[in-house]
């Protein structure tokens, strides 16, 4: 078997993390959210403070960040998969999108970074 | 046991700026003739020999910093937000971000170098790899910042 379908599988895998890393990471996508006071895991995106006082959120910080990773990586995988099967022809595509996606990705982390400058 | 592994952490980070480092400058400027100065030996150094370690070390550089990232939540990040250090909440906020990106990015830089075949897909590779570059060495210039 050619290495073509790996490469446009890997090529698609890191322009799609990259994009659904940011999407996760805006819009509050966790696959799941960890507790780490407490020792556990939960399904999804939680707030400690939807669910006790919010002035006691403190004793109960939530962890987002492996979701949102677990969320991108979850994402790519199909989307690797998808492109994968497609023709060879749109490798190129796929290897300019890998190069443009996740430095558009570093640009908008670097935004959404911004309100912590401005505190 | 935190300060171990966030020594480890720091370690393993320093060896894979390196390696990657090396590998950037022979991806983007091979030398052509043998080379004379330092700069000229530091890039004259064969690139797909270092893609596994880079690949391992970036891999063991993320599980250390997953693992200690939750004794920070706990113990440090309280601290943090009660004494106002907003710059280094943002600081570590955008390491998350470029680490995460930089690993989805693992397999086509992966690939890039695993057949490098003279002249094709070089230019693919040097960008992929000056790209790889900026988002593991990002970190650690944020972290030790």
């Amino acid at each position: 078997m050619s290495a073509s379908p790996y490469r446009r599988f890997a090529f698609a895998f890191g322009a799609a993390f990259a994009l659904f890393y940011v999407v996760a990471r805006a819009r509050g996508f966790a696959l799941f959210t960890v507790y780490p006071a407490q020792g556990i895991i939960l399904l999804g995106t939680h707030r400690s403070r939807d669910i006790s006082d919010p002035v006691l959120d403190f004793l109960a910080p939530e962890m987002y960040w492996y979701g949102w990773t677990a969320f991108a990586a979850v994402g790519a995988l199909v989307i690797g998969l998808v492109a994968a099967l497609l023709p060879d022809r749109l490798c190129r595509f796929w290897a300019w999108c890998a190069c443009v996606v996740p430095l558009i990705a570093m640009i908008a982390s670097v935004y959404l970074t911004i309100p912590w400058f401005r505190l | 046991m935190a300060t171990i592994l966030l020594i480890l952490h720091g370690l393993v980070a320093v060896a894979l700026l390196g390696a990657i480092t090396h590998q950037t400058l022979a991806a983007c400027a091979p030398p052509r003739t043998k080379p004379l100065s330092f700069f000229g030996r530091f890039r004259a150094v064969p690139g797909a020999a270092f893609t596994n370690a880079v690949v391992v070390l970036y891999l063991v550089s993320w599980l250390l910093g997953a693992i200690v990232y939750l004794y920070f939540k706990i113990d440090v990040q309280p601290n943090l937000e009660r004494d106002r250090h907003w710059h280094a909440m943002g600081y570590l906020d955008l390491k998350e971000d470029f680490v995460a990106i930089g690993l989805g990015l693992l397999p086509s830089y992966w690939f890039c170098w695993r057949r490098p075949v003279d002249g094709q897909n070089a230019l693919i590779r040097a960008a992929v790899t000056i790209l790889w570059r900026s988002l593991s060495g990002g970190p650690f210039s944020l972290v030790t910042s």
